[in-house]
């Protein structure tokens, strides 16, 4: 197995803090080139973006608790096995190692879900590498859910994690 | 006959206002002195010593004047479509002739705003939050779509985005820019730049063509701005900026300064709380503002604009039947991650979680409600209508 796992967390900004603009005074020219250090192709394989904000002191004191890392390696063990059982006796055991024609076949969706994706792609202009991308990652969206097929909300949450198309606009 | 002579005139009134090192009240001077800039053009270093006194600076004028084609500069300038008047031609805007110190030299593209036309500077912060986009575009599109003339400077930010909802309107729109008509800053405004010059508007300068924006050129720039307006209205800006720079101007020219309130805690809020504070004028809507501009206007005794409406604040669009209300009453102006908006929906005690909501998002940027950019979500739902006015 060759792949990897690439994780990389970046600023939004020269100073850190935009979009809050009581604090981030750079420009929106300053803003886009520091976003445009990464070139759209290397954003275009990046799967998964997500903001990740300041922790304020009253989540660092608060007792409540978010899914412990326990629980996640039980869900992701769980998506896991769904996977192997999907691949056996096939080359590959992860949804990410699929091709394009495999893509076709385990990630099919219903005809409700392929409407809401036509009319994604065009408002949002994709590649078609991030549209097999996409399914991709609504695939293991499904498989985290226990879910045999791609529904709807699978697609939404996948998209909303695409935020590197937006970064220009 | 009088028309040649003007030309000649225009001539040397380029020269003169092109002339380095000398200001318009030196100018001021040498035509009291010498009755034309064709005098001044043609007077002795004796002469000129009289109210140049610096040697450097004469010398330095007779190197420039050597070196200056009057006709063709002047030639150069009518094929770019450029117009030049000076205080002397009568279609040089009264608004600028009332001044304390009129600007000597006027350069403009398209067109001048009107004498009859209401004007309003729409004015505040570079980078301007998304409130103060939605409320530089909501009041600049309602003026405009009732006729009045916005002036501004053509900046990035609150500017150039109320200029932009003006030419979107159809409107006049007037841009003073703080470098030569010709050059377009920031270049980012190229496109507004055409599209204030289609539609009728104008781009004005009162530094020659070609020249570069220089910092020492805004205040002058944001005088004008103030000058050509009837009034003047601050959207969006800091405790401390340029803003007040124009602010300060239109109150010395005894112009009427309104703000747009915002919340305390929106540092770019500051600016306009303050005036506020200090007796500025607090509009709540366009239709407060035009009502404003009708007291004005029949206060100088002239026809009134647009419709009369009733007080009117600012009513967002409230989808009611919708399955995600709840989720857009939890997006604001101001952009908020996913994870804070599951925070304040299950503030709101509705049952849901971080996947559902990052689906729900989704959906209401592809219906064109909300917007995303880089993971932080804004709610779009109210925005470029005029369904609320």
């Amino acid at each position: 197995m060759n792949c990897i796992n690439f994780v990389v967390p970046m600023n939004p900004c020269p100073c850190g803090y935009y979009p809050d603009r009581n604090k981030c005074r750079c420009t929106p020219y300053e803003v886009h080139n520091y976003l445009s250090h990464i070139s759209g192709p290397v954003l275009d394989r990046i799967d998964i973006c997500i903001p990740v904000g300041k922790v304020g002191i009253r989540q660092l004191q608060s007792d409540k608790k978010g899914m412990g890392s326990k629980e996640m390696r039980a869900k992701v063990m769980q998506a896991r096995v769904r996977q192997e059982e999907r691949y056996r006796g096939t080359a590959f055991c992860f949804n990410s190692e699929l091709g394009p024609d495999e893509v076709e076949k385990y990630c099919a969706l219903g005809k409700e879900e392929k409407g809401f994706l036509e009319k994604l792609f065009r408002v949002m202009d994709f590649s078609a590498r991030s549209y097999h991308r996409l399914l991709k990652v609504a695939r293991t969206i499904a498989d985290l859910a226990d879910c045999e097929r791609i529904n709807e909300e699978h697609l939404q949450q996948a998209v909303s994690y695409r935020q590197g198309e937006l970064f220009e606009k | 006959m009088k028309s040649k002579q003007n030309e000649q005139e225009k001539q040397y009134q380029l020269w003169l206002h092109n002339l380095p090192g000398i200001g318009d009240r030196t100018i001021g001077r040498l035509l009291c002195l010498f009755g034309s800039a064709q005098g001044v053009y043609e007077a002795d270093d004796k002469k000129l010593e009289q109210v140049i006194k610096k040697e450097e600076i004469r010398k330095e004028i007779r190197r420039f004047s050597a070196g200056w084609d009057l006709k063709g500069a002047y030639e150069r300038l009518k094929e770019c479509g450029i117009m030049f008047l000076t205080y002397d031609d009568m279609a040089y805007p009264d608004r600028l002739r009332k001044l304390k110190y009129p600007p000597y030299g006027l350069y403009y593209l398209g067109s001048l705003p009107r004498q009859d036309q209401v004007a309003a500077a729409i004015i505040g912060a570079r980078e301007c939050s998304e409130y103060g986009r939605y409320m530089a575009e909501s009041f600049a599109g309602r003026l405009s779509g009732a006729g009045v003339a916005v002036i501004s400077g053509m900046a990035r930010g609150i500017d150039g985005i109320a200029q932009q909802a003006a030419v979107n309107k159809g409107g006049a729109t007037f841009a003073v820019l703080g470098s030569g008509v010709d050059v377009c800053y920031p270049a980012s405004n190229r496109k507004l730049y055409d599209e204030i010059l289609m539609s009728g508007g104008g781009i004005l300068s009162v530094f020659p063509p070609g020249s570069k924006p220089q910092k020492r050129f805004f205040p002058e720039r944001n005088r004008i701005v103030a000058g050509l307006s009837d009034l003047l209205l601050v959207v969006e800006a800091r405790q401390k900026s340029g803003t007040w720079i124009t602010v300060d101007m239109a109150l010395e020219q005894g112009k009427n300064v309104y703000a747009v309130p915002g919340r305390l805690t929106d540092r770019l809020s500051d600016g306009c709380n303050l005036l506020i504070r200090q007796g500025a004028g607090i509009v709540l809507s366009p239709e407060d503002l035009l009502q404003e501009i009708r007291v004005l206007r029949n206060r100088q005794g002239s026809g009134g604009i647009g419709k009369s409406g009733d007080e009117k604040v600012f009513q967002g669009e409230i989808r009611e039947n919708e399955p995600e209300k709840g989720l857009l009453s939890c997006l604001d102006f101001v952009p908020r991650r996913a994870d804070e908006i599951l925070e304040l929906m299950l503030k709101k005690e509705e049952k849901t979680e971080i996947s559902e909501v990052l689906a729900g998002l989704t959906r209401l940027c592809v219906e064109g409600l909300a917007k995303q950019e880089g993971g932080y979500y804004s709610s779009l739902a109210c925005a470029e209508g005029d369904n609320m006015f």
